[in-house]
């Protein structure tokens, strides 16, 4: 049962704080604050306990397909967020004041909607066990361990995205921050399948012989790229769908901001 | 003649909507599968090769257990004394195994895909 709920809480953790971390670390590379985070992270927590507290009702929603319903609406939330936060932090590179009044709000928005995501499957978990003592304790214990390795692992990524050139820490920061964008494109659309809102299909490919996904490998595959052994095509259609969607979103505005600046360049006659 | 009346307009109302409901259900076979003391029971079923099913998923313990399968890619919180509605495949023919996330140890069930 230690065992059980260090790897469920672990598992939770850690998609939250990959997120956080890599956040983080873009926002303090454009100058922005890291005050953001404690009014995400207390905001997400308290919307887990309200998605926990409610789940009931929820379930029953869309004739019992409630809960895939909402938590792909929030994956999808989640993903569109991330593109303005994109947008965002690659057009106005040159002069950050503009986009640093908006950019802790969007960042605010995504981790309170990553944790309460993930937040409220750990409680529902953890108060599973809140009638024996005993049991709770154990549970108590091994949440604490699992969340204590989650927010290590984040914390770790974050001093390495920041230890790294300004320029190899960017690209690092946005690469990852596509990955996890384009998980989240395609656990979504898994959602949406397992509710019947999407058709089934037959598996794409099955990679679980060389990747499974429940080794260690896989599991932290899938907190970090959101890694299948068994996709769909249209699963696999919403990952790269996805992640081109917001790389182009991305290039785009900076594409954009370059034009705006030579323009602005002519003008003045340099 | 009004009871006569209502009676045929509730007879209309009956055929109408059990024409509307039938054809939902003849899509998708159902199959009903319980979880009793972190077990799952039946702890095997046999569904049909290339069909969508409705999985009904009955948790009977007081606590919630979330239904989970890798080879599945399936993911339901249920909460205690509650039934989940989980589709599954079409899926090619074979074994695949689910089991409960939140006491993986005991409730392990398998599907088999003939």
């Amino acid at each position: 049962m230690l065992l059980t709920s260090v790897i469920i809480v672990l598992r939770e953790v850690l998609e939250a704080a990959l997120l956080v971390s890599i956040l983080s670390a873009l926002s303090v590379a454009h100058g922005v604050k890291r005050g953001w985070i404690g009014w995400a992270l207390a905001s997400g927590f308290l919307a887990a306990i309200g998605l926990s507290y409610s789940i009931d009702t929820v379930s029953n929603w869309f004739d019992g397909v409630g809960q895939e319903v909402s938590s792909a609406s929030m994956q999808i939330a989640i993903y569109l967020f991330m593109a303005i936060f994109i947008f965002l932090i690659r057009a106005p590179a040159r002069n950050g004041r503009h986009a640093g009044a908006v950019l802790p709000f969007v960042m605010a928005l995504i981790v309170a909607l990553a944790v309460a995501r993930e937040g409220f499957e750990v409680l529902i978990y953890m108060f599973g066990f809140a009638g024996n003592l005993k049991q709770f304790l154990v549970v108590l214990v091994g949440s604490g361990i699992g969340a204590s390795i989650g927010i290590s692992t984040g914390v770790l990524i974050y001093y390495l995205l920041r230890s790294m050139p300004r320029n190899w820490s960017l690209f690092a920061s946005l690469f990852l921050l596509v990955l996890v964008a384009a998980g989240l494109a395609s656990q979504a659309a898994l959602l949406l399948i397992q509710a019947d809102w999407l058709p089934a299909q037959l598996p794409a490919w099955d990679s679980s012989s060389v990747i499974a996904e429940d080794s260690v490998t896989g599991q932290l595959l899938y907190a970090l790229i959101g890694y299948e052994a068994t996709p769909t095509a249209i699963q696999a259609g919403f990952y790269f769908g996805g992640a081109a969607l917001i790389t182009l979103i991305g290039a785009g505005a900076g594409f954009c901001c370059r034009q705006k600046r030579h323009a602005a360049d002519e003008k003045s006659g340099t | 003649m009004i009871s006569r009346q209502r009676l045929l307009g509730c007879f209309v109302v009956l055929v109408a909507t059990s024409g509307i409901a039938m054809p939902v259900h003849a899509g998708k076979p159902e199959f009903e599968i319980e979880i009793r003391n972190h077990l799952f029971w039946p702890a095997e079923i046999v569904i049909p090769a290339h069909t969508k099913v409705k999985l009904l998923v009955t948790n009977n313990d007081p606590t919630p257990e979330e239904f989970e399968s890798y080879e599945l890619n399936r993911e339901k919180v249920i909460m205690g004394q509650r039934t989940a509605v989980v589709f599954i495949g079409p899926l090619a023919p074979g074994e695949y195994p689910f089991f409960g996330e939140f006491h993986p140890k005991t409730a392990q069930g398998k599907l088999i895909v003939e």
